[in-house]
C-alpha cells in the first residue's frame, strides 16, 4: 500500500471526528436540521416529518428482521410507549428491509405488540438521508427540526439513556440544568 | 507455524507494520499538518455555510484487516484498507451528495477498486429529480431491483437521471442510467458488470381505486416497464424489456399482493425472442400479539443481467437467503408464524422451501414437495424468546436447513443447529452467554461444529465479547474450500466513543463459508488476524 493510502484514511478518520466535536460545541440554534421526508407506513398511510412534528418531538429507530440488536432495542423501548404518546411524542420504527421481505415487517411487529408507526424504507432512502451507518440507530428530533440527539448500536440498558433524553426534552428542561445531557 | 506464534505476531507486527515499517515520523508529521489543514477548513466552510442555510452531514466508515493469507505459502501477514467517506450538503431544495470509496489490498494481484459516486437532487413536492447515482426497486423487484446490501457488501446501482411525481394518491417514476454492481467475494471487491448496458424505466403506482369503507377494504395497483440495451451487441433486436403489475388488497388485518412480471429477451449472438414468465403472492394476517405470512414464487427465465449479476431479483423466501438456480427457473413458498401469547413469551415459526421447476410433478407438488432428486432447499426454524424477569432473557430455538445439490460436489448437505442464549441485566452492566451446535451431513460424511460465546458490557460504554468455536473432524470435501483448521477463538471488543462513534476490535478466526443474503450467495474465506471498524455519524 502506498503511504498516500494511509494519509487518505487517516484524514477521512479525521473528518469523521471532528464533526460531532463541533457539535457538541454548538449551541442548541446550530443543532443539525433533520432532514425532511415523506414515507409509507405498513398500512399504506403517508408519513411525513412535518406533520409529525405538530404532533410533538419524534424518537425514530432503524431496524431490520435480521437485526437482533434492533428488536431487542424496540423490545425494550416498548413499556414506555404509553407514558410517551401521552406526553405528544412521535415513535417511529423505520425497516430498513429490502422490497423482497417487507410483506414480513407488518406481522412482525403486531406480534411484537409494538404500538410504534412502523414505516417501509425498502430503497434505503432514510438511511442515506439520514447517514445510518450501523444498525439500530436511533434519532430524537425536536418541535424546531433539529437532531437533539443520535445514538449507534444497542446493548441492553442503553433504553434507560433513551428514556432519560426523551424526558429531559418533554420536560423542557433543555434550556437549564440538562443542556450538556440532551445535547450530543 | 503454530496458532499461538501468529497470533503474538500478529498483535506485535500490527504497531510495527503500521507505525515503523510503513510510516516515518516525518511522514507522519506532514500527514498529520495536512489533515489538520484541512480540518480547519472545513471548519471554517461549516462556520460560513450555516450562516447561509446549508447543511454539510455525513458518516464515515473505516476498516482495517491485519490477517494471515492461508491461500499463500508464505506466512507474510496481508492487510485491507477500506475507507467510506459519505458526505451530503443541503441547500433548501436541492441535495448533493458524494461518496468517496477505497478499498486498498496490501497483496496487488487482487487490485484496488476506489471511486467517487455523487448525485444532486431536486425535490419540492410534487416532484422529485435526481442525477447521479441511485438505487430503486420496481414493485417487489420482478421487474427491477437496483439496490444497495451495505452489510454484505452487494451493490446494485445506476447511473443517470431519476424523476418521480407524487400526485392524487399516485406515484410515477421514470428513469435512465447505466448499472454497475460492484461484490466482495473471494477478499476482494470487483466490479461485477463492467457492460455497456443501459436501463430505462417507468413504473406507477397508485391507490386512486382505492374505496374506503367501513369495513376497511384497500387496495392499490401498480405496472411497469424496462428496457435494457446493449451497444456491443450485435445481436438482432439486441434488448431485453421486462414488463408487470401488481395488486394489492386488504380487508381489515389481511392483506394481500401479487404480482406479475414477463419478462422478452433476446437470444445471445442467434437473436430471437427469449420469453420468461415470473409470479409472487404475498399475503399476511396480523393481530396484536400474532402475525402470519405466507410466500409464493413461481419463474422461469424473469432474470436479466449476467452470469453473476442480475438488475432484477425475484424474491427468495428463503430466510438465510439461499437461491437455487436464480432468475431462471424457481418456485417454491415461504409460511412464517409469529405469537406472542403472553407478555413473557414469544415464538417464532417457520417453514420455507424452494425448488427447480419438476413438469413430471403437478404444480401442488412442486411447491410443497421436497423431493430427494429436486435441486433445492428446505429450511424450518423454531425460536422462542422467554423472560423469566425483567431483567433476564432466554432464548432457544433450533435451525434445521436441507440443500440439495447446492454446495457442489456435495448432493445433499443437512444442517441441525439447536442453540441457546442467555442474558441478565445486572443494571450497571448485563452478561449474555450463547451456546450452539450445528450437526452438519454432507452425503457420507457427518461432522459437528460447536460454539460457545461469552459477552459483558456496560450500556453506552463497551462489550467484550470472548467466542470460541471447535469442528470435531473435517471432510475431505471441505479441505480445499476452508483448509483443516478445527478451531477459532476470537475476542472482539465493541467501544462506544460516543453516542455517534464505534470502535470495533475483533482478533482470532472466524472459519468462513458460503453466506447468502437475498438470493446471491458468496463463499466467505477463513479469516486468521485483526480487524478494526470505526464507524462515524456526523
Amino acid at each position: 500500500m502506498k503511504k498516500n493510502t494511509d494519509l487518505i484514511f487517516l484524514c477521512c478518520v479525521l473528518i469523521a471526528l471532528m464533526f460531532p466535536l463541533r457539535s457538541a460545541l454548538a449551541e442548541e440554534t446550530e443543532l443539525p436540521s433533520a432532514p425532511d421526508f415523506t414515507l409509507k407506513d405498513v398500512d399504506g398511510n403517508t408519513v411525513c416529518l412535518d406533520s409529525l412534528l405538530k404532533k410533538g418531538p419524534v424518537f425514530m429507530s432503524f431496524w431490520a428482521l435480521w437485526c437482533k440488536m434492533c428488536i431487542k432495542e424496540l423490545d425494550a423501548l416498548k413499556p414506555y410507549y404509553d407514558e410517551f404518546d401521552s406526553l405528544g411524542l412521535q415513535m417511529l420504527a423505520i425497516s430498513q428491509d429490502k422490497a423482497r421481505a417487507v410483506a414480513k415487517v407488518k406481522p412482525f411487529a403486531l406480534s411484537h405488540k409494538w404500538k410504534y408507526i412502523v414505516v417501509l424504507d425498502p430503497d434505503n432512502i432514510m438511511r442515506d438521508l439520514y447517514n445510518v451507518q450501523a444498525m439500530p440507530t436511533s434519532f430524537i428530533i425536536n418541535q424546531d427540526k433539529k437532531i437533539v440527539f443520535v445514538h449507534q448500536g444497542y446493548k441492553p440498558g442503553d433504553e434507560e439513556i433513551i428514556v432519560e433524553k426523551v424526558r429531559c426534552l418533554i420536560e423542557k428542561k433543555c434550556q437549564g440544568d440538562c443542556k450538556g445531557k440532551c445535547h450530543e | 507455524m503454530s496458532r499461538f506464534t501468529i497470533n503474538s505476531r500478529l498483535s506485535v507486527r500490527f504497531f510495527k507494520y503500521y507505525f515503523k515499517t510503513r510510516l516515518s515520523a516525518i511522514e507522519i508529521f506532514c500527514g498529520l499538518t495536512k489533515t489538520c489543514a484541512l480540518m480547519l477548513m472545513l471548519l471554517i466552510i461549516t462556520e460560513l455555510v450555516s450562516a447561509q442555510d446549508l447543511r454539510i452531514t455525513g458518516a464515515n466508515h473505516a476498516e482495517y484487516w491485519l490477517f494471515v493469507d492461508d491461500r499463500l505459502d508464505s506466512a507474510d501477514l496481508k492487510e485491507h484498507i477500506t475507507e467510506k467517506l459519505k458526505l451530503a450538503v443541503d441547500y433548501r431544495d436541492i441535495t448533493m451528495r458524494g461518496v468517496f470509496f477505497f478499498w486498498d489490498p496490501s497483496l496487488y494481484s487482487l487490485g484496488k477498486l476506489y471511486y467517487f459516486d455523487y448525485s444532486v437532487q431536486y425535490k419540492k413536492a410534487p416532484v422529485n429529480i435526481l442525477y447521479g447515482r441511485y438505487y430503486t426497486t420496481f414493485g417487489r423487484g420482478l421487474c427491477l431491483n437496483q439496490f444497495l446490501d451495505e452489510d454484505f457488501n452487494n451493490d446494485n446501482s445506476l447511473f443517470g437521471l431519476k424523476v418521480d411525481f407524487s400526485l392524487l394518491k399516485s406515484q410515477l417514476t421514470m428513469l435512465t442510467g447505466k448499472p454497475r454492481n460492484i461484490f466482495f467475494e473471494e477478499l476482494k471487491y470487483t466490479v461485477k458488470n463492467d457492460t455497456t448496458d443501459q436501463i430505462r424505466g417507468v413504473n406507477l403506482e397508485t391507490g386512486l381505486l382505492n374505496f374506503e369503507n367501513d369495513w376497511g377494504i384497500n387496495t392499490a395497483i401498480g405496472g411497469r416497464y424496462v428496457r435494457i440495451n446493449r451497444l456491443t451487441d450485435l445481436t438482432p433486436k439486441a434488448f431485453t424489456e421486462l414488463f408487470g403489475g401488481n395488486f394489492n388488497f386488504k380487508i381489515g388485518p389481511w392483506e394481500n399482493y401479487f404480482e406479475y412480471g414477463r419478462h422478452w429477451g433476446t437470444i445471445p449472438v442467434v437473436g430471437g425472442r427469449l420469453r420468461g414468465d415470473g409470479f409472487l403472492f404475498t399475503s399476511g394476517l396480523s393481530f396484536s400479539g400474532f402475525g402470519v405470512s405466507v410466500q409464493y414464487i413461481d419463474y422461469t427465465d424473469i432474470g436479466f443481467g449476467g452470469a453473476g449479476y442480475r438488475y432484477n431479483e425475484p424474491p427468495t423466501p428463503i430466510k438465510s437467503g439461499i437461491s437455487v438456480n436464480r432468475g431462471i427457473d424457481e418456485i417454491g413458498y415461504g409460511i412464517s408464524l409469529l405469537a406472542s401469547p403472553f407478555d413473557f413469551l414469544s415464538l417464532e415459526i417457520d417453514n420455507n422451501k424452494v425448488s427447480t421447476h419438476d413438469p413430471i410433478l403437478s404444480r401442488f407438488e412442486q411447491v410443497f414437495h421436497f423431493m430427494e432428486d429436486m435441486d433445492g432447499v428446505l429450511e424450518q426454524t423454531l425460536k422462542a424468546i422467554f423472560h423469566p424477569t425483567d431483567l433476564s432473557e432466554v432464548s432457544f430455538g433450533v435451525d434445521h436447513l436441507i440443500k440439495q445439490r447446492i454446495e457442489l460436489p456435495v448432493q445433499k448437505k443437512t444442517e441441525t443447529k439447536p442453540y441457546i442464549d442467555l442474558q441478565y441485566d445486572f443494571g450497571s452492566f448485563f452478561v449474555e452467554t450463547e451456546f450452539e451446535q450445528t450437526t452438519t451431513q454432507s452425503d457420507t460424511s457427518k461432522y459437528n461444529d460447536r460454539a460457545v460465546s461469552i459477552s459483558i458490557g456496560k450500556p453506552e460504554k463497551f462489550v467484550l465479547t470472548l467466542r470460541g468455536e471447535k469442528r470435531d473432524r473435517v471432510p475431505e470435501w471441505l479441505i480445499p474450500k476452508l483448509g483443516e483448521e478445527t478451531f477459532w477463538p476470537m475476542l472482539e471488543l465493541s467501544l462506544d466513543l460516543t453516542t455517534r462513534h464505534n470502535l470495533r476490535l475483533r482478533i482470532g478466526g472466524e472459519k468462513g463459508g458460503l453466506v447468502c443474503s437475498g438470493g446471491v450467495c458468496r463463499f466467505e474465506e477463513p479469516f486468521r488476524g485483526v480487524k478494526a471498524v470505526l464507524t462515524s455519524i456526523f
